[in-house]
């Protein structure tokens, strides 16, 4: 019993931080309809630049996590600004196909430069437990996971519906038309939904660093995560995105308590395909793109 | 992927400049056919082993090209019948000491019954969701035999049968399945299924207005594709000698087949046939210098997605209107449209 309260507890922990893995890929379908498959590259990208500029330039992981966002977004923005806006009029395949490209190149060049081993970044809170009582403990790595994942998401919330960047993005995303007459610029509102998923995807991709390390081609492992969490919640809903990272998360973890840690992974897919053949258009979602 | 011409091309009585060609056509394929079937009597062992692979990938290639190119099927998941395909050659013939051809009836067999299974859920998704559920379904199935002690697991088997088959053989066995996938997918396409085929990718809900029935189409072609991916299977692990749940079921064979297409020219016949010369050529080329050969190939598949979306076959079809095999039909006098002097003359 104590084993299956902790595994819930845990579960719901690694969900807030598949959530945080999962939202910028569901910002970025959501809004301009694309799937992009150099999320989870792009992600691993910038563990590696907190990795590298928290021990070769800055020391610190905080100014290295900022100079990593800025570069971050600044390649998102490129990326859309460059290759994405240009072949998205063409239809959803061409643009599935570049980030496709994308991924290949980010994780080959990644191979090339820092090599095919693992690769870590340190965390402060990896050994302390912040909880630690006969039922339940957990550590402080996880609590941080989830506490900034949560938090994360809220401010994406929150700045979805609140700001008028925000507002610019929703009318992008609901009618481009409308939105084009109304004054909004549309591709340059995809930039800016870019960006802020290059930032959270920054931000994933720190914590996946602290809590599990990676490689060159982790991205498309966390891709799939991310696939995952958003297929449950629904493309394109941020509030989703948290319960698709939970659920995911319960069944992996669960999935690992009843049959055995070498099918966790498996159970977390096979709750993927029945919720899918079940909601083929996700758990939550009842909105449909146009 | 945007309307292309129609697959019914008017033509007015005259059989057009290119009549020549068109009598001598049969000839020239046939003469190169044996051409290279006659390789290995005066390439070296290394042009054959190239010759090896470009065969199987133009195979991988022209059968994801039926699936993206021509049914709008874009799975990310056709690597679950590679290792299928892997995985029963391993087994039927050290696990249970049986023949070599038995292993491809076996493939084929069990890439059906598995291609069936997952079309229950997999094509109640559509679009990226189809797209997202074949890779997932690929890797379930990649987790699901490291899992399995009836493969023993991670650790995979050589296949030791495979070391008694000559160079030659083994190429004029992927020959027969390259040119294989390349005649099959020629001949669907001329056939009632392909118009079908060609009516939805320009205009689903048109299609199915006018009588075409669309899941038994799409899904026909889905079995097509996954049988013969399975059988492509069997013939690379006769080349590789080595299965392993990790390469068998990776998402590496999808990459491949996906830059094969989309950089010979995707919804056209020569595009996997062109794009597996440049695939194998420049992979051998770059050997040495692991990770470029993909970096390059990254980057050639973003620049052609950007400038020349229909690939190398189709640049080369809209500027000089060339094209090796026609899937364009006449429609019996009196049944097709109107033509117009003007339609006849814009062949």
């Amino acid at each position: 019993m104590e084993l299956f309260v902790q595994t819930v507890v845990s579960g719901m922990l690694v969900g807030g931080l598949y959530a945080a893995i999962g939202v910028g890929l569901s910002l970025v379908f959501g809004i301009m309809g694309l799937t992009n498959i150099a999320h989870g590259s792009l992600m691993i990208l910038a563990s590696f630049f907190v990795m590298f500029f928290s021990r070769q330039v800055t020391g610190g992981v905080v100014t290295a996590l900022l100079l990593t966002l800025a570069i971050m977004a600044l390649i998102g923005a490129l990326t859309q600004g460059l290759l994405i806006n240009r072949v998205l009029d063409k239809g959803p395949e061409s643009a599935l196909l570049v980030t496709f490209g994308l991924a290949i190149i980010a994780q080959n060049v990644l191979q090339l430069v820092f090599g095919a081993d693992y690769k870590s970044i340190s965390s402060p809170f990896a050994s302390v437990n912040v909880i630690d009582t006969r039922w339940v403990i957990v550590s402080g790595e996880y609590m941080v996971n989830f506490l900034v994942s949560v938090a994360m998401l809220l401010a994406l919330h929150l700045m979805i519906r609140k700001t008028r960047l925000g507002r610019s993005i929703r009318a992008a995303a609901s009618n481009v038309v409308a939105a084009e007459l109304m004054g909004v610029d549309t591709k340059r509102a995809y930039i800016y939904a870019m960006c802020l998923a290059m930032l959270t995807g920054s931000m994933g991709g720190l914590l996946v660093g602290q809590t599990f390390g990676f490689y060159s081609y982790s991205g498309m492992s966390y891709l799939i995560i991310a696939f995952g969490v958003v297929v449950i919640g629904g493309m394109g809903s941020i509030l989703g995105t948290l319960i698709g990272g939970f659920i995911l998360g319960l069944a992996q973890l669960l999935g690992a308590y009843f049959f055995g840690p070498g099918v966790q992974v498996l159970v977390g897919y096979l709750a993927l395909l029945v919720i899918l053949a079940l909601r083929p258009r996700g758990l939550l979602s009842n909105m449909t793109r146009k | 992927m945007g309307a292309r011409t129609s697959g019914i091309r008017q033509i007015g009585g005259a059989p057009g400049p290119r009549g020549g060609w068109a009598a001598r056509k049969p000839l020239v394929l046939a003469a190169a056919v044996v051409v290279l079937a006659l390789l290995p009597l005066y390439a070296s062992d290394y042009g054959i082993s190239v010759g090896i692979l470009i065969f199987l990938y133009m195979s991988l290639g022209q059968m994801w090209n039926l699936l993206a190119g021509y049914s709008g099927l874009v799975s990310l998941g056709q690597q679950a019948f590679v290792g299928i395909g892997g995985y029963t050659l391993a087994m039927v013939t050290q696990a249970y000491h049986m023949s070599i051809a038995l292993s491809f009836f076996i493939a084929a067999g069990v890439s059906l019954a598995f291609a069936l299974v997952i079309s229950f859920p997999i094509f109640k998704m559509s679009g990226v969701y189809f797209t997202v559920g074949t890779w997932i379904v690929s890797e379930a199935l990649l987790v699901f035999f490291r899992n399995w002690a009836f493969v023993k697991y991670d650790a995979g088997y050589n296949i030791t049968v495979a070391y008694r088959i000559s160079m030659p053989a083994l190429y004029l066995g992927a020959l027969a399945v390259g040119l294989g996938a390349t005649a099959l997918v020629y001949f669907i396409l001329r056939s009632r299924m392909g118009l079908a085929l060609m009516a939805i990718r320009d205009d689903e809900s048109a299609a199915e207005a006018r009588g075409v029935r669309l899941y038994r189409t799409k899904l026909a072609c889905f079995l097509i594709s996954s049988v013969y991916t399975g059988i492509t299977g069997v013939v690379l692990y006769l080349n590789i000698t080595y299965v392993k749940p990790g390469a068998a079921f990776g998402i590496d064979w999808t990459v491949c087949m996906v830059f094969i297409v989309v950089i010979g020219g995707l919804g056209t016949i020569e595009g996997p046939v062109i794009g597996a010369v440049i695939y194998v050529i420049l992979r051998q080329y770059t050997y040495n210098f692991p990770g470029i050969s993909m970096i390059m190939l990254g980057v050639a598949a973003v620049a052609i997605i950007m400038l020349a979306p229909e690939g190398i076959m189709g640049a080369v079809h809209g500027r000089f209107g060339f094209r090796l095999f026609s899937t364009e039909r006449r429609p019996p006098p009196g049944t097709g449209p109107r033509q117009y002097p003007e339609d006849a003359a814009d062949v």
